[in-house]
């Protein structure tokens, strides 16, 4: 493993091995290892050494930081300044079965957000400014530290969520918002999941502004909040914001929501605890291998998927992002081509083969497959900022 | 007209070939949907950049993205350069043809294909007027949130060439945080789709890349826009300080103290008197800098947080704070902010610069921009989004005369430099274009800049796409 | 905006206007998203951008006009909804005159164009002429189809179709004369009569008359005016616009010298808001003619809408009535004159409940003679049009311009009233006749 500590000796490393023609696996803490198709390159290079906060402005709401901090850091800073990551990133070990620290580089080369996504936008959209090096070992700034900025082609975008398949990010800096003085959740009882879809669009539609949406069925539903939440399924959705907001948007919600089902209102501290476990897939950090698929499908068909792959296959499944993100567990050996084939019929979108045995990840590609155009286009663009082809070479298909 | 920016010589073999250029896209074209005659070009030749103008060889307005495509596979067959054009509101010149260049203009592809509530999307065609969204949804309590100044007629196409933002971005984000998808005709004339109704890329973030890339890496024909359902209210409250420093500083305390309101916007003293004038909106005239600082939400809401903001600007000394009374009231606030521009030219020609700066710096970087109208022996009015640091000083001139018009370009050039320099960038919703071109050397490193060429000519080799805009003309690879 | 003319080119007073329109715009688009015909084409050639760029081109060379030019600018309704929409303030209606007078003396059109203009300009201003004229048309219609199919006959066939199917008599409000009030006078005026409009609907003006005199208004109807130039004028035969502007300010000056001192008038009212918006402009367009300049700036002044001048009169509020009424504001009134919210109030004051069509910006394709001339363009307006009123469900349309009362007439079954002829009604008079079914 190749431990550089400073911008030059990770440019250094990557034009050595760019010149050898060695393939690199750039990493981050870890986490996420076993993610993405099996591939094995000749050297790791580890951002671990680059770690630190470079610059924190919370009056300005920017914080800069080198790519191998520990999110653990980041957050303790921002809590001390009542600040967040709007994105909620993940934390992947509860379901990938892994230890180590997740780094923030990793979170944005993996584009990893959370439950708020929906709403507040992924990793990526707050991601303002990027250094990384380039498969020659060039070092190359993209983005800056102002929200707004158009200046030149958006490579922060194309590399957040590139796997560490084009770049080595060396530093980045993003955009952190005030965290809520309070959250409350709206929890609906008892229903299906057409049901829950539909109650999930009408509150998207109310100017209450919902920060998180959610359905877990019967057969996750005890998982979360030590079993906690009311009898039958548990549509839920988040309010947060000023404490005397909150309390009248709640209000607002709950009357409209009555009409689906029992509401249940969930305070602060349950809240908190049920979003994080949302967020971390909780139900299916079991310790297993299992494979485990995440859906991004249009909200109001991610329960038409589902239902129609239980015709063909046992599947046992929870929503968020309104509907539109589907964490799946299914049965069925020949689940990734059935799977795809469903998404493509009811409008497109993707899915992502998250954790696999081995066996099946050397069968099933873990990223959904592009069309050719754009898989061609994906290429060039790959060939463009590694000419070599020396980061995570297949790793993304 | 200008003369300092240069344009890339035309390609002698396709001026050469004018006639059968022209010949052959009218096979391609219903006759209405092309324009060849020199007099009827000359309409064609700049945006709202109005200090440079270049007659295209040809606009096309095809109607279809089956006849995007075919003039695209044309254009690329035989090297003919491309320059898309949404409204032409463009105030970096980036829909300003080149002579040898086929304009090809969105205005006929203006239809709203489908809204779907049920996924809070709308399916436009990209020649849709940003408004139009609004307008259409806004019955059933939605809304497209981004919104440029010139909402009224630039079109979405436009906006995602330009990852446009407006006054409401401090909450909202700009285009490429409610872009969910495109379709999209590639140089070669094959058409792909990036994204859709579902979030995240299933590979490579090709949609981000695609979102303010200023038409070089295709052109896009359809998008899917994020949908957000409309606060119960909102409220513009006017705040007038005697200091544009005042004002500044009062900004950043906001910002600071957790607060989040829709949008800050800022006007100096010129400003304010200009908008005024147009809009009638009851801005006070007595003061040297206005906040308009917009909150929603439930009234009780809407309260709570003015509570906090009026007390915040009371520290920093507030002589004026007006909240408005109406629906009518409000429109007219934002009527006059976001005529700005437009208004300016009652009084004189103007060019508007759009850099972005930190926050901390704003009150630093107007008065340095003072400083340097001073030097010119110019007069600027300054207009912008203060929550987000992005400025837009408008910098008054005569055209009709060049000296004037010169030294206006010299002063607009430092100012964006002194946007780089103080931690900022050139522009921050209107794009490089071909006014902020050259000074890319000044944000950007050769390593910086040739990668991103790199990237774009994975979709363009032989740059024919807007191929004057972005990127200075040496060291192009 | 830069613009390059020489001395010699500003030393005409026409141009030097026109390069100080064109100095104000910014070109920065905003226009074009309003524009009627740019909506419709989607080419930016046939919005005001692109028509101020044409024109501006045609000019600063000094040309005579050309085939295109003349297309694009012939394209234009003169709706004016772009100078409501144009921040900096560009006048593009004085613009755009000055246009069309140049069109018209430097470039010659086509024969059957010719016939077609010369035809208007000799038969829409006068008032028997029309009249006989609509008789005609009356026998014409059969062949109106077949017209619509050869290029160059068109116009005639859209002309024939426009036609009413009954032509009423001449009207006893257009009879010269002073009108007493009812009640205690408190107020005196002269009407304009018009030209098109007594012929195609006489019960606008006799609802004017009746109205006014119940509120005590006297009111006189001057001998010797007719139609106010609009028709012309926006054809560019700017002479013979002038000629009509003359005879009425000396008709409407004659008058108020004639009721001496005290007696002179409170306004013109004018029930036709596209002759008021004309009215409104004698003062520009006589402001060269030393001997008139004076005169035509007293008349323009004078010069109020029906509904403008009601609103100063404060009526009573009426009780509610169960009648949804679709405000359609015409172009001129809207636009022209910048009158928006008067009418609308009078109406929801008499008891009406208005409803704002969507797009109340657009025009309905009437535009003077441009339905007869741009049939094609002026459908789908009308169209768009209809699509929208009738969108609101209401039971009545109502606006104040005699060419989109006939135009969207012709589209919609929902019957179309003057304003005043329903305010007349909610305050005393005799219920329209196009409402007895209601």
């Amino acid at each position: 493993m190749l431990t550089p500590h400073s911008e030059s000796d990770a440019a250094y490393v990557i034009r050595t091995a760019a010149a050898e023609g060695k393939t690199l696996a750039l990493r981050g803490g870890g986490t996420r290892a076993g993610f993405g198709n099996a591939v094995e390159p000749a050297q790791s290079v580890s951002s671990r050494g680059l770690s630190g906060i470079v610059d924190y402005e919370p009056a300005e709401m920017v914080m800069t930081v080198k790519a191998g901090t520990p999110v653990a850091e980041i957050e303790a800073a921002l809590t001390a300044n009542r600040q967040m990551m709007a994105f909620e990133p993940m934390d992947h070990r509860g379901i990938m079965g892994t230890s180590g620290e997740p780094t923030i580089g990793g979170v944005f080369a993996a584009n990893v957000s959370g439950p708020r996504r929906f709403v507040a936008g992924a990793a990526r959209d707050s991601l303002l400014g990027i250094c990384f090096i380039n498969g020659q070992g060039e070092a190359i700034r993209a983005g800056g530290r102002v929200m707004k900025n158009v200046t030149g082609l958006d490579l922060v975008k194309l590399l957040a969520g590139s796997q560490g398949t084009l770049g080595f990010l060396t530093e980045v800096t993003f955009r952190v918002l005030p965290v809520p003085q309070t959250v409350e959740t709206i929890a609906i009882s008892g229903l299906d999941d057409a049901a829950a879809a539909k109650a999930m669009a009408a509150a998207m539609a109310l100017p209450v502004e919902v920060s998180g949406a959610a359905h877990l069925p019967q057969t996750v539903k005890s998982r979360f909040i030590g079993g906690a939440l009311p009898e039958g399924e548990a549509t839920v959705l988040r309010l947060e914001g000023l404490a005397a907001s909150v309390s009248v948007r709640a209000g607002k919600l709950a009357a409209v929501m009555e009409a689906f089902g029992p509401i249940t209102r969930l305070g602060p501290e349950e809240s908190l605890m049920l979003w994080r476990e949302i967020r971390d897939v909780h139900p299916y950090a079991d310790g297993t291998l299992k494979p485990l698929w995440r859906v991004s499908v249009g909200p109001s068909v991610g329960h038409q998927l589902v239902a129609a792959l239980r015709l063909e296959a046992g599947v046992d499944a929870f929503y968020d992002w309104q509907g539109g993100l589907i964490w799946m567990r299914m049965e069925a050996d020949p689940e990734a081509e059935l799977l795809r084939r469903y998404i493509r019929a009811l409008g497109g979108g993707h899915a992502t083969l998250l954790r696999a045995s081995d066996a099946m990840r050397a069968h099933a590609p873990a990223f959904e497959p592009l069309p050719d155009a754009v898989a061609a286009l994906s290429a060039r663009v790959k060939q463009k900022l590694d000419p070599a082809g020396i980061f995570n070479p297949g790793k993304m298909g | 007209m200008s003369e300092a920016i240069e344009f890339l010589p035309p390609r002698p073999a396709v001026l050469s070939r004018r006639a059968a250029i022209i010949a052959d896209l009218a096979d391609l074209l219903p006759p209405e949907c092309l324009v060849h005659e020199a007099r009827e070009l000359v309409p064609f030749e700049t945006d709202a950049f109005v200090s440079y103008r270049r007659l295209p060889l040809a606009v096309a307005l095809p109607k279809t993205t089956a006849q995007v495509a075919a003039v695209m596979k044309y254009c690329h067959r035989y090297g003919v350069p491309v320059v898309p054009r949404g409204a032409g509101t463009s105030l970096s010149g980036g829909a300003i043809p080149q002579e040898d260049a086929v304009v090809l203009g969105l205005s006929k592809m203006s239809r709203i294909l489908e809204v779907d509530y049920a996924n809070r999307t709308a399916t436009v065609q990209a020649g849709v007027t940003n408004l139009s969204i609004s307008e259409a949804v806004g019955i059933d309590g939605f809304f497209y949130a981004p919104d440029p100044s010139s909402q009224l007629a630039c079109t979405i196409g436009g906006n995602i060439g330009m990852n446009s933002g407006g006054a409401h971005c401090l909450k909202y984000g700009v285009t490429t945080n409610n872009l969910l998808g495109v379709k999209m005709v590639l140089v070669d004339g094959s058409v792909i789709e990036l994204g859709g109704k579902h979030l995240d890329a299933a590979g490579y973030d090709l949609l981000g890349l695609v979102c303010g890339s200023e038409g070089q890496l295709g052109i896009v024909t359809e998008a899917v826009v994020r949908l957000i359902a409309k606060p119960e209210g909102a409220r513009p409250v006017l705040f007038g300080f005697e200091t544009s420093e005042e004002a500044g500083a009062c900004v950043a305390d906001i910002i600071g103290s957790g607060i989040i309101p829709v949008a800050i916007e800022f006007m100096d003293k010129p400003a304010i008197e200009i908008c005024e004038a147009f809009a009638q909106a009851g801005y006070p005239l007595d003061v040297g800098a206005l906040l308009i600082v917009e909150v929603e939400g439930s009234d009780a809401e809407m309260d709570a947080m003015l509570k906090n903001i009026v007390e915040i600007a009371g520290r920093h000394g507030v002589k004026t704070v007006r909240e408005s009374q109406s629906a009518t009231e409000a429109a007219l606030i934002w009527k006059g902010r976001k005529s700005a521009f437009g208004a300016t030219g009652r009084i004189a020609d103007y060019i508007c610069m759009d850099g972005t700066v930190p926050l901390g710096k704003l009150s630093y970087v107007l008065n340095r921009t003072s400083e340097i109208i001073d030097r010119f022996g110019l007069r600027v009015a300054n207009v912008f989004h203060a929550g987000d640091g992005n400025m837009h000083p408008l910098i008054l001139f005569n055209a009709n005369d060049p000296e004037d018009a010169a030294k206006a370009e010299e002063a607009g050039n430092e100012i964006l430099k002194l946007c780089v320099d103080a931690g900022g960038c050139l522009t921050g919703e209107h794009g490089v274009g071909i006014e902020k071109r050259d000074l890319m050397r000044h944000q950007y490193s050769d390593a910086d800049l040739r990668q991103q060429m790199a990237v774009r000519s994975a979709f363009d080799e032989g740059w024919i796409l807007n191929p004057s805009k972005v990127f200075p003309l040496d060291g192009r690879t | 905006m830069q613009t390059s003319f020489t001395p010699a080119q500003l030393a005409d007073p026409h141009v030097a206007e026109s390069e100080k329109i064109l100095r104000r715009c910014v070109h920065c688009g905003f226009c074009t998203a309003t524009c009627p015909t740019y909506v419709t084409l989607g080419n930016e050639l046939d919005s005001p951008r692109g028509r101020i760029y044409l024109i501006k081109d045609m000019l600063e060379n000094g040309r005579p006009a050309d085939e295109e030019v003349v297309t694009h600018v012939d394209r234009c309704l003169s709706c004016l909804s772009c100078v409501t929409t144009c921040p900096s303030g560009v006048d593009y209606m004085h613009l755009v005159d000055h246009a069309r007078i140049h069109i018209e003396n430097t470039y010659r059109r086509p024969l059957m164009d010719r016939l077609i203009r010369g035809t208007l300009a000799a038969v829409l201003p006068y008032p028997r002429r029309f009249r006989a004229a609509l008789m005609l048309a009356k026998l014409g219609r059969p062949f109106a189809p077949l017209m619509k199919r050869v290029s160059a006959l068109k116009p005639f066939g859209a002309m024939l179709e426009l036609a009413p199917s009954s032509i009423s008599g001449a009207s006893d409000a257009a009879i010269p004369g002073t009108r007493p009030p009812e009640t205690k006078r408190r107020g005196r005026v002269a009407i304009l009569s018009g030209c098109a409009q007594p012929v195609l609907d006489p019960g606008i003006n006799e609802a004017t008359l009746r109205l006014l005199a119940r509120l005590g208004i006297e009111v006189v109807v001057p001998e010797g005016e007719g139609c106010c130039g609009a028709l012309v004028h926006h054809m560019g035969r700017e002479e013979q616009a002038l000629d009509f502007a003359r005879r009425n300010v000396d008709v409407w000056i004659r008058e108020i010298a004639k009721g001496g001192k005290d007696s002179g008038f409170d306004a013109i009212i004018i029930t036709a808001s596209g002759c008021g918006t004309t009215i409104k402009d004698y003062g520009h367009m006589l402001r060269l003619d030393p001997e008139y300049a004076d005169k035509a700036k007293k008349v323009s002044s004078l010069a109020k809408d029906i509904t403008e001048y009601l609103s100063t009169l404060d009526l009573p509020k009426q009780e509610p009535k169960k009648l949804n009424v679709a405000y359609h504001s015409a172009c001129s009134m809207q636009h022209g004159q910048k009158i928006t919210m008067a009418p609308k109030n009078l109406l929801k004051a008499a008891g009406f409940t208005v409803r704002d069509p969507a797009e109340g910006h657009l025009c309905c394709g009437s535009a003077g003679t441009y339905n007869i001339l741009q049939p094609e363009i002026s459908a789908q307006l009308k169209a768009r049009k209809v699509r929208n009123i009738e969108a609101t469900k209401a039971d009545v349309i109502a606006t104040g311009n005699i060419g989109c009362i006939t135009q969207i007439a012709s589209g919609t079954a929902i019957p179309i009233l003057h304003t005043v002829e329903l305010l007349d009604w909610a305050y005393g008079g005799p219920k329209p006749a196009k409402l007895a079914a209601k």
